[in-house]
């Protein structure tokens, strides 16, 4: 009985606890990615003047071997957005991003159903849909956050540096980053959910990441291997320059729909599952 | 105190089957690969009632606990909690539960207080103060770090999140591990209290003496089935007792001759003490009335009658073959 009276005791509860908890948990990693992005595109950006002006540099460029430049995407550097999407958003950031991506999400079921603290969480007033819906939904802001923090940096430097890039172009771009990042997260997410475990979800993330940009690679080396391109996120992203030539709507709105699809598979492998057995 | 409780207990359990009993588990059966964990486990806990689940390791006593909160699924049978079936029970079930699991694991960037408020921030209410009120039973620090706190300490911030939001079912798997025997005593109390509030206790343990003070039944669980389930009190009354005697003016012949004869002695043995007296070491079963009055006519000069030996007795039916469960 008194427990019914207990219940009038009520105390302020915090709204969405398990989003929430996301944040408190990790503010300090979401800062120090942040932190690593902005550095990237400070490191780079700012000597795109003096690298387009020196001969020197084309020169070397020329001198590497052509599957070595495509490989790198170094074929438009000539170009601001050619140099920012070589450099920043196909390469340094694109990595910095994948890695934090797949942390992520191996982490936040794979990794906390191995740890032994997914057990108790679920012994609480939450079913496993709403744990897995929040874990992605607060991973999905963390990269949208950190794709929104290059986006206003590269927009920061974008007089200084003379790269010349549109903004529309630069916020596609910018959306498809997040998307290409957003996917291999909801990959690392589904490979925990499916597994119980943290390295299946770093194996399938990462997997997914490194074979879209190896995918993308080969494909650029000669026309008969094009079909590849079919098979690499990365390409899907960035095969078409968006950062010169401007983001297809659709192919940002994919990117999202297919993560929220595998985040929903996630939410259904971890339902159906024995935790922690 | 206790006494008291359990006549009242016995009564509110009626014979048989119950059926508004906190937790209704029927032919459970667990199999993880190979390995079948759960081999048919029948039982119920009536409401209002400490229940005690005890067995070696690797017996069942987790998987057990983790089908009644949904974390893993029994392969057959039926386990009802609260009235709800287990399997898939929505939040509502688990919010009426408190669950301390065996391998504690806990968050350890985090205070004891930031964790606990998340946790209640899940499945509270919890009323105003009761945490604190909780901790300080307990002699822990509710700021520091948990990676922070010892074995010990870790394991009262996982009886706090069990009991903060006063759950009418409270599910603990081997609650006292780790506690010093003065926490433990305090544990047992805050059980009694639960269950004089009306709430039901399941927990476990792997030896009876942590938890016979505060349970009113104790089902001994081995390979995965129910070897028995008895009262604490039917426990104690087929538990045998050490005994010793030492007595002037009788061969130790006459004595082994007098006590060998009486039910429910063993291991017999007599001998002359340095002092010329007899000493018998023997162990005793079941009544010990018989036995009190045949060594009335002795010229005791020690008598030693030790607590019956719950431990002993749980180990006997460890190995003893399984019975068929009532």
């Amino acid at each position: 009985m008194s427990i019914v009276q207990d219940r009038a005791l009520n105390v302020r509860r915090a709204p969405l606890p398990l989003f929430g908890k996301v944040f408190t948990d990790s503010w300090r990693g979401l800062v120090g990615w942040g932190i690593g992005l902005a550095a990237a595109a400070f490191l780079y950006l700012p000597i795109y003047p003096s690298m387009r002006g020196a001969s020197g540099m084309q020169a070397l460029i020329d001198q590497l071997p052509p599957e070595l430049i495509k490989t790198l995407n170094y074929d438009q550097i000539g170009t601001g957005a050619g140099y920012a999407q070589a450099t920043l958003f196909g390469l340094l950031g694109f990595v910095l991003l994948t890695i934090a991506a797949t942390g992520w999400g191996a982490a936040a079921l794979g990794g906390d159903e191995e740890s032994g603290r997914l057990e108790l969480t679920l012994a609480h007033a939450v079913t496993r849909v709403q744990v897995a819906v929040a874990r992605f939904c607060a991973i999905a802001v963390k990269i949208l956050a950190l794709s929104a923090l290059l986006f206003a940096v590269v927009l920061l430097l974008n007089d200084s540096a003379e790269l010349q890039i549109e903004v529309g172009n630069l916020l596609g771009t910018s959306l498809l980053f997040g998307g290409v990042s957003l996917l291999t997260a909801s990959v690392a997410l589904l490979g925990g959910a499916l597994t119980g475990r943290r390295i299946g979800g770093i194996a399938s993330g990462a997997g997914v990441a490194v074979l879209g940009y190896v995918f993308n690679a080969l494909g650029n080396q000669s026309a008969s291997l094009h079909w590849l391109y079919n098979l690499s996120p990365y390409y899907w992203a960035f095969g078409d320059s968006p950062l010169s030539s401007g983001a297809n709507v659709t192919t940002i709105v994919t990117f999202y729909a297919i993560s929220l699809v595998l985040a929903a598979f996630a939410a259904l492998a971890l339902r159906q599952r024995d935790i922690g057995a | 105190m206790s006494h008291v409780a359990i006549t009242q207990t016995t009564d509110v359990r009626g014979p048989g089957h119950t059926p508004d009993a906190a937790i209704d588990v029927v032919d459970l059966v667990k199999q993880f690969g190979h390995n079948r964990a759960l081999n048919g486990v029948t039982f119920q806990v009536a409401r209002g009632t400490v229940f005690g689940v005890i067995g070696p390791n690797g017996a069942g006593k987790t998987t057990i606990m983790r089908a009644l909160l949904d974390i893993i699924r029994p392969s057959g049978g039926q386990a009802t909690v609260l009235g709800t079936p287990s399997r898939n029970a929505g939040p509502q079930l688990r919010r009426r539960i408190g669950y301390l699991p065996g391998e504690l694991i806990l968050e350890g960037r985090t205070s004891g207080r930031r964790l606990l408020a998340h946790y209640a921030d899940i499945s509270g209410p919890v009323p105003a103060g009761h945490v604190q009120e909780l901790a300080e039973r307990l002699g822990l620090d509710l700021d520091r770090p948990v990676r922070k706190l010892s074995k010990g300490n870790k394991q009262k911030l996982g009886i706090v999140q069990a009991f903060m939001h006063r759950p009418e079912l409270l599910v603990l798997d081997e609650p006292t591990s780790g506690l010093d025997p003065l926490m433990q005593q305090e544990f047992l109390k805050m059980i009694r209290e639960a269950r004089d509030r009306g709430q039901t206790v399941f927990l476990s343990s792997h030896v009876i003496s942590e938890i016979q003070q505060a349970a009113d039944e104790v089902a001994i669980l081995r390979d995965g089935r129910i070897v028995t389930i008895n009262s604490v009190e039917e426990l104690r009354s087929t538990a045998v007792r050490h005994l010793r005697l030492v007595a002037s003016g009788v061969r130790p012949t006459d004595l082994a001759a007098l006590l060998g004869g009486l039910e429910g002695v063993t291991t017999l043995n007599c001998s002359l003490t340095p002092t010329n007296d007899a000493e018998a070491v023997a162990t005793l079963s079941g009544e010990i009335a018989s036995f009190v009055q045949a060594i009335s006519v002795l010229q005791l000069r020690d008598l030693v009658l030790e607590e019956p030996d719950l431990e002993e007795s749980v180990l006997k039916l460890y190995s003893t073959p399984a019975l068929v469960p009532q």
